[in-house]
């Protein structure tokens, strides 16, 4: 793809370390507020009411340390583009997660950062959550595409 | 000094290296915290918990009306029910009307976990009631650090609930492998949130107001059965 001149890559990679760490550190974030209160990353997962109970306890307890492994990865900058293809992936996961249970009238947290579970019904913020997942999701396809970012542990290949 | 275009820079055993450490990191995490989180037959039980109430600890197990109450004792929504409802059920424990199970859980975190072990230890000297109503009384903020082991035993000691058998089951989480079986059943019987109550197996409707109200509480036991 032919880039305008003043997007050199010296500037392109100081855009992709601001993408690489607050998708990275948003993701790490979250896993790590969820990982100590496995019982209600559990409960959370269970209230989409998507899976099967036994199913969706098993990734509610394993998503936290999904998450946490994503994130360092990205915050070190290894497998860049690799772990924002997951990580978009991921997010993208959510939005059709949150959007389904708008959509069936539940009224929940997304228990993004740990909470979740049934809200009031005037309670929910659906849109908020799409909209910050969606924002996720383009620093991911950013990412994919640009994956050569300052300070990165490994100088990715393009 | 970005790349060699095209080409592959990387260097492959960093690459590998951190690759692997985080995959270990998460499957690790993972599979301990799955693993937790799975009921464990080896568990201690306190004396009142009864493994076909879902691990609860139980009131009159042979009366009807039955009232289960899955709860937090760090949970401020928890505290809100105890302060409406609990000297209603206490007075139904006591007066032996209805069968009462209470599921402690620790969806909160560890403090959690130290309190309703604490919970079942007061439960084996017969004090589980008086437990339960002052640490409710006297709930601290969430993961506060004032329920360590060492907070249960002072809150405790408060409600009067003392003693040297009762100090050595706190500060050695007799009961913390109960506290994860109630956990994983209340995973397993889909319980989101706290508190959530159910008469005679079915769950009082969070619409209902009953959790805040006493009147409307008592209507749903008259309903039920109680005089």
């Amino acid at each position: 793809m032919k880039l305008p001149a003043f997007l050199t890559e010296t500037r392109l990679s100081w855009v992709g370390l601001v993408v690489r760490l607050t998708l990275g550190g948003v993701i790490f974030v979250a896993g790590a507020l969820k990982v100590t209160t496995p019982y209600k990353a559990a409960a959370a997962m269970r209230a989409y009411e998507l899976l099967p109970i036994s199913v969706a306890n098993i990734f509610g307890y394993a998503l936290p340390w999904f998450e946490i492994g994503l994130g360092a990865l990205l915050i070190l900058g290894v497998a860049t583009r690799l772990s924002a293809f997951f990580a978009g992936s991921l997010m993208f996961i959510f939005i059709l997660a949150i959007a389904s249970a708008w959509v069936r009238g539940l009224s929940i947290d997304c228990g993004c950062f740990g909470g979740g579970g049934q809200v009031a019904p005037g309670e929910t913020k659906y849109l908020q959550e799409i909209l910050r997942d969606f924002g996720l999701t383009l620093l991911a396809v950013y990412l994919c595409w640009q994956p050569q970012t300052k300070w990165a542990l490994e100088r990715a290949s393009r | 000094m970005v790349n060699n275009k095209g080409k592959s820079s990387g260097d492959p055993i960093t690459r590998w290296l951190v690759i692997g450490m985080v995959a270990l990191v998460v499957v690790v995490g993972a599979g301990i915290s799955v693993f937790n989180n799975t009921s464990k037959k080896t568990a201690v039980l306190p004396s009142a918990a009864s493994i076909k109430d879902g691990y609860g600890i139980v009131f009159n197990s042979d009366l009807k009306p039955v009232i289960d109450i899955w709860e937090d004792f760090q949970c401020p929504s928890c505290k809100a029910f105890e302060g409406t409802n609990g000297d209603a059920l206490r007075a139904l424990a006591v007066e032996k009307k209805a069968k009462i199970v209470f599921h402690p859980l620790s969806f909160l975190g560890p403090e959690s976990v130290y309190a309703a072990n604490g919970a079942a230890c007061a439960a084996d000297q017969g004090k589980f009631l008086e437990y339960h109503a002052f640490m409710y009384k006297n709930q601290p903020a969430e993961n506060s650090g004032a329920w360590s082991n060492q907070g249960v035993i002072a809150t405790a000691a408060a409600a009067g609930v003392t003693g040297a058998e009762f100090e050595a089951c706190v500060n050695k989480g007799k009961y913390a492998d109960w506290v994860g079986n109630v956990g994983s059943e209340g995973s397993k019987q889909n319980i989101n949130s706290t508190p959530t109550v159910f008469i005679n197996g079915k769950e009082v409707d969070r619409a209902s107001g009953a959790y805040y109200s006493a009147p409307e509480f008592m209507k749903l036991l008259v309903a039920a059965g109680i005089k």
